[in-house]
């Protein structure tokens, strides 16, 4: 079962399972890495490790922080495109109903289609209480109508 | 015969010293100004290229055209007629490849950022003074080996490190770090290595691309032990991959010879191009250490000469070592490639092989398989087996220093910088298999000792040891052991078998001058005082004078001389004397 779900990775990178499992543990990625920039004390080889020794890594952090500056393809000896990891397992996680929403309206009209998004998260938008998710100072902006129909 | 050795470094002398032995006629062509490739270019190296060259240097059949370039061939009645960028033109029958390989320098050169070679001319032993801020430095191995534009290991580069080490600490102590991926060291070398950790150089199992240079220093950036460190360094040496000479390129367009996707000789026999009369050796087949090169120097000088291998003497089989067959039930297995003791490291080489190996063979019945490596070492070509054992699915898991693995009951577990926990079925210990080689003698130390002598198969004065015996390796490298011994054994029995002229007896009759096959005996004048009833007059007449250089060892002057003047040991080789001594 862990295998498909590895496979399914790979096949969203699109590139084979051996353009990964090369990898022959250096760490150069993890020194040149932008997250290291910031502290963040990543290591992105170990997404491939864990993702060979059947772990799929959905919380770790580089997948929820890798900037995608192909820094560590660049340097790597391998030319192992970790983004491209980590962009599959961001697509594969379900992730909450506002990511799900939009990459359904991604899906149905190429792009994002705000009448569509609205009405998909109305439900849940009414029964938490509309505008506790809208930024705080959205409160106190000046709501009016756009100045071509106040004309007519 | 006549030999053309194109490339004047290490392993080209050493196939022109047999083909000299041969009594054949050699012209060794020299792209640089002056022989001695890379070799000659390790400025702390004690043994020193020079020593080598002596020996051979003043043979009269022996010619050195330095600073010149094949420009074409071309061959009618088996002979090659090479024509020289200065318009000369030589003829030969055979021609030995040496072109060796270049050390390709760094991107990032600077005053702070030094490839190997620069650092070794600045710790040279004959500069009165290191510069004073050599405090803290590190090594950064593999820099341009083992990735995508070339694959294989350079096979050197990891003991060349720790030489430098060496040589550094001999004058002075800085702080030393090395990153590493593998430490593909041989035989000595591991002694060597712990030595060198023991005096508290530091080894990192990572490696680092982030290297920020200024005035002082180098800022390097690595990841470990499950942490990101940040360390400046006062010099850094980037230890730089070894290829292909690109000459050899040119040589095979012109000679017609073909290449591999590497830009090595393609072996079509051992130490033989698929050309007809053109041979290999060095680095013109794969990365190698000295060692190695004067190995298949000897190796492709003995069949470039003619040699068939070994008609004398006497040669012992030991068994082959045994195979190793894996259980059929389970579903995940674990390699550990890793010991401890410093003896049974010598068997890395081998192991790392036979592992991957056996590890293929698993991944392709569908198995789980992982491998945990403490090190491993796949010089050169091996590297592509390792290669292809990862792309297969084999799992690495590289330990760094201080993770530990632990085994117990069906599952293995890794602590320190990563914490790891698998299942396994079977598990198979590399400390296990070096137990049952205990008994075995293998003459390790000296897979990578270029000594003094020119003796790469030599254990000791009557023996020589190819094969697993001398060092266990890949199988490729049996034949050209072979034959590499078979040159030895030819070398050696030269001091031997020069005869000797016993001047008392000699009359000067000349009888062997004309027997001599290889002219190598003149007839001299000697002066002698004769006693004439107190008379001394002095009178001359002539001896007969051997030249070692020219004499190819044949014994007809000494079956032919009337006067029983020329003592020779007819016996075949030293080998063949022990034997007959034995038997008395
Ligand atoms: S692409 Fe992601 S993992 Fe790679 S260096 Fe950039 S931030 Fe790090
Ligand atoms: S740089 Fe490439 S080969 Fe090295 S550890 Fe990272 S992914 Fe693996
Ligand atoms: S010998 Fe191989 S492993 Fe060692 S530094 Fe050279 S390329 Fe790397
Ligand atoms: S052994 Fe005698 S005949 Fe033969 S090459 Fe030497 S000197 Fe000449």
């Amino acid at each position: 079962m862990l295998k498909t779900e590895r496979d399914e990775i790979f096949e969203k990178t699109g590139q084979r399972r051996e353009d990964f499992s090369v990898c022959m543990g250096c760490k150069i990625c993890a020194s040149v890495c932008t997250l290291n920039d910031i502290g963040k004390n990543v290591n992105p080889q170990d997404l491939l490790l864990s993702i060979f020794l059947g772990h799929i890594p959905n919380d770790h952090s580089i997948v929820t922080y890798c900037t995608s500056c192909y820094r560590c393809v660049e340097s790597c000896p391998w030319r192992i495109k970790i983004p491209e990891i980590v962009r599959a397992i961001r697509e594969r996680s379900k992730g909450d109903l506002f990511t799900r929403t939009f990459k359904s309206s991604i899906a149905i009209f190429g792009r994002a289609y705000e009448p569509y998004i609205f009405f998909r998260i109305l439900p849940f938008l009414l029964k938490k209480g509309y505008l506790r998710y809208l930024p705080r100072w959205i409160r106190y902006m000046n709501f009016s109508f756009p100045p071509f129909l106040l004309r007519r | 015969m006549r030999i053309a050795v194109l490339g004047g470094g290490i392993s080209g002398i050493s196939s022109a010293k047999v083909a000299l032995r041969f009594g054949h006629e050699v012209i060794i062509i020299e792209k640089e100004g002056k022989i001695g490739g890379l070799m000659a270019r390790i400025a702390n190296c004690r043994v020193g290229f020079q020593t080598f060259f002596e020996e051979i240097r003043n043979s009269p059949k022996l010619k050195v055209l330095t600073g010149k370039r094949v420009l074409s061939c071309e061959r009618r009645n088996g002979l090659f007629l090479l024509d020289l960028d200065d318009g000369e033109r030589v003829e030969v029958d055979r021609v030995v490849l040496a072109t060796g390989l270049i050390s390709c320098e760094p991107d990032t050169k600077g005053r702070r950022i030094l490839s190997s070679l620069e650092y070794d001319s600045l710790i040279d032993q004959r500069n009165e003074a290191l510069p004073n801020d050599l405090k803290k430095i590190a090594f950064i191995l593999c820099h341009g080996s083992r990735s995508r534009d070339y694959p294989l290991c350079s096979s050197v580069c990891c003991s060349y490190t720790l030489r430098q080490i060496k040589w550094t600490l001999l004058r002075t102590h800085p702080e030393i770090t090395v990153f590493y991926n593998d430490l593909r060291l041989f035989g000595q070398e591991f002694f060597l290595l712990k030595a060198l950790k023991d005096s508290n150089v530091r080894f990192l199992r990572t490696n680092s691309k982030s290297m920020e240079e200024d005035e002082e220093g180098v800022k390097v950036r690595y990841f470990s032990g499950g942490k990101l460190f940040e360390e400046k360094f006062n010099y850094l040496v980037t230890v730089n991959a070894l290829r292909p000479n690109p000459e050899l390129g040119h040589l095979s367009r012109i000679f017609g010879f073909s290449l591999n996707e590497h830009g090595f000789v393609k072996e079509a026999s051992p130490l033989q191009t698929d050309v007809d009369g053109v041979f290999a050796c060095g680095g013109s087949l794969e990365p190698m250490n000295i060692k190695d090169s004067i190995l298949t120097g000897f190796a492709a000088g003995y069949l470039a000469s003619g040699g068939k291998g070994i008609t004398g003497g006497k040669m012992v089989f030991r068994k082959d070592p045994p195979g190793f067959d894996l259980p059929d039930s389970g579903e995940s297995f674990a390699f550990y490639l890793g010991v401890d003791d410093t003896y049974s490291s010598m068997f890395y080489e081998y192991f790392s092989l036979v592992f991957v190996e056996l590890a293929l063979k698993l991944v392709e019945r569908k198995k789980q398989v992982y491998v945990v490596t403490r090190n491993s070492v796949f010089p050169s070509y091996e590297e592509l087996i390792y290669e292809k054992a990862r792309r297969e699915g084999v799992v690495f898991i590289h330990l760094e220093e201080d993770e530990r693995v632990s085994f117990d009951k069906g599952s293995l577990r890794i602590e320190g910088g990563k914490k790891i926990e698998i299942k396994v079925d079977h598990l198979i210990l590399m400390e296990d298999f070096c137990r049952y080689f205990r008994e075995f003698e293998v003459l390790g130390f000296s897979r990578s000792e270029p000594q003094l002598r020119w003796s790469p198969t030599k254990w000791d004065r009557n023996r020589y040891h190819v094969g697993f015996l001398r060092y266990p390796r890949s199988r490729r490298w049996e034949t050209r052991e072979y034959y590499a011994a078979c040159a030895e054994a030819l070398l050696d029995s030269e001091a031997r078998k020069v005869p000797e002229v016993l001047e008392e007896s000699c009359s000067g009759c000349g009888f062997c001058k004309n027997a001599c096959l290889a002219n190598a005996i003149e007839t001299k004048r000697r002066d002698r005082t004769l006693s004439l009833f107190g008379l001394h007059p002095t009178t001359f007449d002539p001896i007969a004078k051997i030249d070692p250089n020219l004499c190819i060892g044949c014994g007809l002057c000494a079956s032919i001389c009337p006067s029983h003047a020329i003592k020779f040991d007819f016996t075949r080789t030293s080998t063949d004397r022990q034997s007959a001594q034995e038997n008395r």
